[in-house]
């Protein structure tokens, strides 16, 4: 079957009642916790995670893409009118956005936003409709060694590149391995790390580290250092752009897609590079550049927004092909698959092809769908920064209970909880990445397979990195990667003071 | 000449420093038996061991030396609210003491309960007295209730009840 069939094939299963319910609920959930500061996907899906238990894989795959699509149509609501990020994606919206709402064209930017993440995630869903199989295709052929070299290379710069601290981001990343150690060995079935306690035989649960930092981390930073910092709220004035910002807005609209598919698809995580880029070109390519900064300029709305969108529909793209999670929540939805006991990888294309299509094809509804709930609505949607900070916090801890606790009901596991919380609180205090940490976890015991079976191949030389072209590829990819970026601020550095002395 | 900030940030590299050690007294216990691969289920663990000790001396020696590098400024006061804190914490470890005997939708809506406290103790807001205290309880039944309803008929996800009735 060529793309086509199966792409119909796919909206003919997702456009069944029950499954277009299970979007629009995704929808819904993902804008509401994109408006509310506090929750971002990541969490929101972990704490969702059990009902993997009873749902169907299918219809809870296309309910999680849909958190994790609306999260972040809604999180650059809050970004416009409070200024306070909801997620580390909308950051640079914030930037923009918030003058323009200072300014009284709040409206507008709400407006570019939606429409441009509408526009990006539909172009978006068709590039990953176009590639994901021919990646999957090309990605069977890889075997052990270059599995684990691919998993290598996410873990740097998930870890040492991304980050401003290349200590801290190695500490939090093996900090994340260290809990993918506890309970059993995937093959030799050695019991390692479980200290005799036996709720730890069949390890931590990442739904219990994400929700600890994420959550309960906030809750707890929030109590402790946050009660004094006020928020100010801009009025929203009706949205709609003008025949002029339309036309500012499309083509950072199509460059911001164009910078933020690649990003994502990369083993390279994140969407704050791409958005900051984007930003970047925006402010250098405008004909308004004594807008950026003062009273807000739409195309640094625009671009970063589209760049995001991009690149958060392009993670699926790793993340469905070679089972590798590039972002938190991606990370996430792959211990949803594992709930399943499905592999993701090169294989699902043929194994699940149903879910997979399926899935694709309800990003194009959802895109649809969060169009519609994110620009008529975008009212209702602001009156949930009303719920005073105290009520809010207090009710997510009961959301993170039903998520950790119905799990594996255990009472034991809400005092991790509450463990991972403080650690969450020094961690963010500190200034340590917290992505690392849960891409470590899930990704560790994988990278750990993938390496002991590559020896095995390579019967116990470590020279089977090197031996196979590919392998040896991503090896240098990876020293590459670590490097790069160093000597660039060598020379940097290096010009400066020979501009200094000169 | 030990600032606060130094002796907190040697604290935490310290921290870092001992789940290694801690790591690599494990890792002894776990045998090599290496098979064809010629690692075993131990080499990872002294693999996260070793650089997790290596961190901490690292941050150990960045906080001695003018701190952590490229750091960041927290958000928020520069002196945190413990009395807030705990208030929060003790709401989490109220919960779980509570959860398999009183309930979810009890041991929840305390949690919110002492959670709402602390919360607004850190905004420095007045609790509110007696009639607080029971318009805190309603709001946090209100919305641990119907979490549990839903989850538990809806998504049927077992979550623990007071009565068997599958309501309370």
């Amino acid at each position: 079957m060529d793309v086509w069939n199966l792409l119909l094939n796919g909206f003919a299963i997702a456009a069944t009642p029950v499954n277009l319910m299970w979007a629009f609920i995704g929808c819904v959930i993902g804008t509401g916790i994109g408006v509310l500061p506090g929750l971002g996907p990541a969490v929101t899906v972990a704490m969702l995670l059990p009902i993997t238990a009873q749902v169907e894989p299918t219809a809870s795959m296309i309910f999680f893409a849909g958190i994790y699509y609306g999260a972040m149509y809604g999180g650059s609501t809050t970004s416009i009118l409070l200024n306070t990020p909801g997620e580390t994606g909308t950051m640079v919206t914030a930037l923009e956005g918030f003058k323009m709402a200072k300014s009284g064209r709040a409206g507008a930017a709400l407006a570019t936003s939606a429409i441009g993440s509408f526009v990006a995630g539909t172009i978006a869903t068709m590039l990953v409709t176009l590639f994901a199989p021919i990646v999957a295709e090309f990605a069977v052929k890889l075997g052990p060694p270059e599995y684990f070299m691919l998993m290598l290379l996410a873990f740097t710069t998930v870890s040492a590149v991304l980050g401003k601290s290349t200590v801290r981001g190695l500490t939090a990343l093996f900090l994340g391995l260290a809990v993918g150690l506890v309970g059993l060995d995937q093959i030799s079935g050695q019991v390692r790390y479980t200290g005799g306690i036996p709720e730890f035989m069949d390890g931590i649960e990442v739904v219990l580290v994400a929700v600890g930092l994420f959550a309960v981390g906030e809750c707890l930073y929030t109590a402790l250092y946050e009660g004094r910092s006020e928020l100010q709220l801009n009025t929203m004035g009706t949205v709609h752009m003008t025949r002029q910002e339309w036309r500012r807005s499309w083509p950072a609209w199509l460059r911001g897609t164009a910078l933020g598919f690649p990003f994502g698809t990369i083993p390279a995580g994140g969407t704050e590079i791409p958005t900051f880029l984007s930003y970047g070109i925006e402010r250098k390519l405008s004909k308004h550049p004594e807008e950026f900064g003062t009273t807000g300029a739409i195309e640094g709305v625009a671009g970063p927004e589209a760049a995001n969108n991009a690149a958060v529909t392009a993670t699926l793209v790793p993340l469905l092909t070679l089972g590798i999670p590039t972002s938190v929540t991606a990370a996430v939805l792959l211990s949803a698959l594992q709930n399943y006991g499905i592999n993701a990888g090169p294989q699902l294309f043929q194994t699940s092809s149903n879910l997979v299509w399926a899935l694709i094809a309800s990003l194009y509804i959802g895109n649809v769908m969060l169009l519609v709930l994110n620009l008529p609505l975008v009212g209702l949607w602001v009156k949930l920064l009303a719920i005073p900070r105290p009520q809010l916090y207090a009710g997510i801890l009961i959301f993170a209970t039903v998520g950790v606790y119905g799990m594996r009901q255990s009472a034991f596991d809400l005092y991790l909880m509450l463990g991972i919380g403080l650690v969450g609180v020094l961690m963010r205090r500190f200034d340590f990445p917290t992505a690392p940490v849960i891409v470590g976890m899930i990704l560790g015991p994988l990278a750990e397979a993938q390496m002991r079976n590559a020896l095995s191949i390579g019967e116990g030389h470590w020279r089977v990195f090197v031996d196979r072209p590919m392998s040896l590829g991503l090896l240098i990819l990876v020293i590459l990667v670590l490097l790069l970026p160093r000597l660039l601020a060598l020379r940097a550095a290096m010009a400066q003071d020979a501009a200094a002395k000169g | 000449m030990s600032s606060p900030a130094t002796l907190h940030q040697t604290f935490v590299g310290m921290g870092a420093l001992l789940v290694g050690a801690v790591l690599a007294f494990g890792a002894t216990g776990i045998p090599a038996n290496a098979g064809y691969a010629g690692v075993g289920p131990n080499f990872l663990p002294w693999v996260v061991a070793v650089v997790l000790v290596v961190c901490g001396a690292w941050l150990i020696w960045e906080a001695r030396t003018g701190g952590y590098r490229a750091l960041e400024t927290p958000s928020g006061a520069a002196r945190g609210d413990w009395a807030a804190l705990a208030w929060v914490a003790a709401g989490v470890a109220v919960n779980a003491m509570l959860i398999n005997r009183a309930g979810f939708i009890l041991a929840c809506t305390a949690c919110f309960m002492l959670a709402v406290r602390g919360l607004r103790l850190s905004e420095g807001k007045p609790h509110g007295g007696p009639k607080g205290l029971v318009i805190d309880f309603v709001t946090g039944f209100l919305i641990a209730g119907p979490a549990f309803w839903m989850f538990t008929k809806v998504l049927a996800i077992n979550l623990p009840g007071l009565t068997a009735s599958g309501w309370l």
